[in-house]
């Protein structure tokens, strides 16, 4: 089916957890000019789920997050968490929640501060305190614990609103560019994060433009622009096999031999090479064939992930 | 997991109001007590009290009684928008609590805070003044705490330019009782559901400086800004948090 599933097709048995119904937000200014932010959007998202969202600037990924913590209401349908009203569902279970922008009091010490959404989240002060000094060491912070918020650099930032998050054990966190501003060193240590955070009755939503960070942690990716879901891919490559599809390979011996396997192989210097080929099974055999001949085979790259195509072909291309 | 815990949080927006806002209530005060008050105590020396005979009276009536005024503003000031136009409220409020609660909390504690800084303010006055009476004063704040801040806490929900919203309502409420008040016709039906501004004066002297007060008045201003702060409560309860 290439990747593209809808929510009643999702292969997950699993209860929905979040239930946007035809949802649709508009804001009207006061002259009367009006704009929709989000446009008939219906979506289903079970439990343990990691669910990435994609868009361009404007598609209306934070709008749709701002419905779903109950911060704004839909001008039309209805979002459910579990079956409650977001607002309802967050009062009495909270939500793990990273902002794109993270908004700090900037007065405020980054260590003070996540004891403060401790006590917000429920935690006694020793449970807080403990908690804290264990997201301050995992996320890096030890020595900007005694900063203000104002001083922390982007990147500190941004690890002080993912720490605020991870605070308590939820059953939904809500990531809107969790990467944002964070180093590659961060931005893996991230994702090795996230992966420890998946568990079965937990859901997570990530809304990102990075389309290889939501390939590698998501199940399904929800592309929507202008307001409206364009599509849902399912991450898998093996249900996914494109039609025609490129790659690059590299080899680590045996260059010679890559014309046999594949004729139409274009050189792109340094051991690597494009090929193209019509299926998987058509890249399995010829790649079987090369390593037969002698080739030793470094790594085999598709040119655009699944996703990546996808997104082209809703969007166009991504940014 | 249990829900958010507000009443321990309660320690936390007591300290920012005091870092905030408290200290500069204090200072404030302190500058224009003395600019205002202490050379008129000097020139009349033991004559100056608030002794309804003594000309120091009206001072200090209408010093201390702008001084509150100004407390509850300065209190008041964002005390719903600044989160919102800041977003904190994104952080806040993905926690398990109501921002309902939240900010009613915040709200009385902000009202414990300006007592609490009247309380040094009034102290001090009592001081130099023997006859200022400290209880009076205090009651006084709360009673404008109440009704201005309540009026404040309404607009702060409402619109993002509370200051400057409240300073409006309240001057605007003043000049259109004092031109339509007292004139016949529909106009002077209609500036009656204005703030009721122009009690507090009357009031300033009667709690103040004699320790009375007309109970209507009191009941009214108390009343008109409980009303917009339920209001306020239920915009927040309602209506949404973002823009």
């Amino acid at each position: 089916m290439d990747g593209v599933s809808t929510a009643s097709h999702f292969r997950h048995a699993s209860s929905i957890v979040i239930d946007f119904r035809n949802v649709g937000k508009t804001y009207r200014s006061l002259l009367g000019t009006s704009v929709k932010a989000v446009e008939e959007f219906s979506l289903q998202v079970p439990e343990g789920e990691i669910l990435g969202i994609a868009g361009p600037n404007g598609a209306g990924k934070t709008t749709l997050i701002a419905m779903m913590l109950g911060y704004l209401r839909p001008t039309t349908g209805t979002v459910e968490i579990n079956g409650l009203s977001p607002r309802e569902y967050v009062q009495r279970n909270g939500i793990g929640y990273l902002s794109e922008l993270v908004a700090i009091n900037p007065k405020w010490r980054a260590e003070t501060a996540l004891i403060r959404y401790a006590t917000l989240a429920g935690m006694s002060t020793s449970q807080g305190r403990a908690r804290v000094d264990e997201l301050i060491e995992l996320l890096g912070l030890a020595e900007h614990r005694a900063k203000k918020v104002k001083a922390l650099s982007k990147g500190n930032l941004q690890r002080l609103g993912l720490a605020q998050a991870l605070l308590r054990d939820d059953q939904i966190l809500v990531l809107d560019e969790p990467t944002h501003g964070l180093d590659p060193v961060w931005t893996q240590k991230f994702r090795d994060i996230v992966t420890e955070l998946r568990r079965p009755d937990r859901t997570i939503l990530i809304a990102s433009h990075n389309l290889d960070e939501l390939q590698r942690l998501a199940d399904r990716v929800a592309i929507i622009d202008h307001g409206r879901l364009q599509r849902v891919v399912s991450t898998g490559y093996e249900q996914s096999a494109p039609a025609v599809t490129r790659f690059r390979l590299t080899l680590a011996a045996g260059y010679d031999r890559i014309l046999e396997s594949f004729p139409l192989a274009e050189d792109a210097g340094r051991g690597e090479y494009d090929v193209t080929v019509g299926s998987i099974q058509e890249l399995n055999s010829a790649l079987a064939d090369l390593i037969r001949r002698g080739a030793l085979v470094a790594s085999v790259v598709p040119e655009h992930s699944v996703l990546e195509r996808q997104f082209r072909e809703a969007v166009g291309d991504p940014q | 997991m249990s829900r958010g815990r507000l009443g321990q949080y309660t320690l936390w927006q007591f300290r920012d109001f005091v870092v905030e806002r408290g200290i500069a209530i204090v200072l404030i005060g302190l500058m224009l007590g003395y600019v205002l008050i202490e050379p008129l105590r000097r020139a009349l020396g033991p004559a100056f009290s608030i002794d309804a005979k003594s000309p120091g009276r009206p001072v200090l009536v209408m010093v201390s009684s702008s001084i509150v005024s100004l407390a509850v503003l300065i209190a008041l000031n964002g005390i719903v928008s600044t989160d919102r136009k800041m977003g904190y409220y994104r952080f806040l409020f993905a926690k398990p609590v109501s921002p309902f609660v939240y900010y009613a909390q915040l709200f009385f504690v902000y009202m414990a805070g300006v007592l609490a800084s009247m309380l040094v303010l009034s102290g001090l006055l009592h001081w130099v003044v023997p006859s200022f009476s400290i209880f009076h004063f205090l009651l006084y704040t709360a009673v404008v705490f109440v009704a201005m801040g309540g009026i404040g806490f309404f607009i702060s929900v409402a619109t993002r330019f509370d200051w400057l919203t409240l300073a409006a309502v309240w001057l605007g409420s003043r000049i259109l009782r004092d031109i339509y008040g007292e004139k016949p016709g529909f106009l002077s039906k209609l500036v009656q559901v204005l703030p009721p501004v122009h009690k507090l004066n009357d009031l300033a002297t009667d709690i103040i400086a004699n320790g009375t007060a007309v109970a209507s008045d009191v009941v009214w201003l108390m009343a008109y800004g409980a009303v917009f702060f339920v209001l306020g409560l239920l915009l927040l309860r309602y209506g949404p948090l973002a823009d």
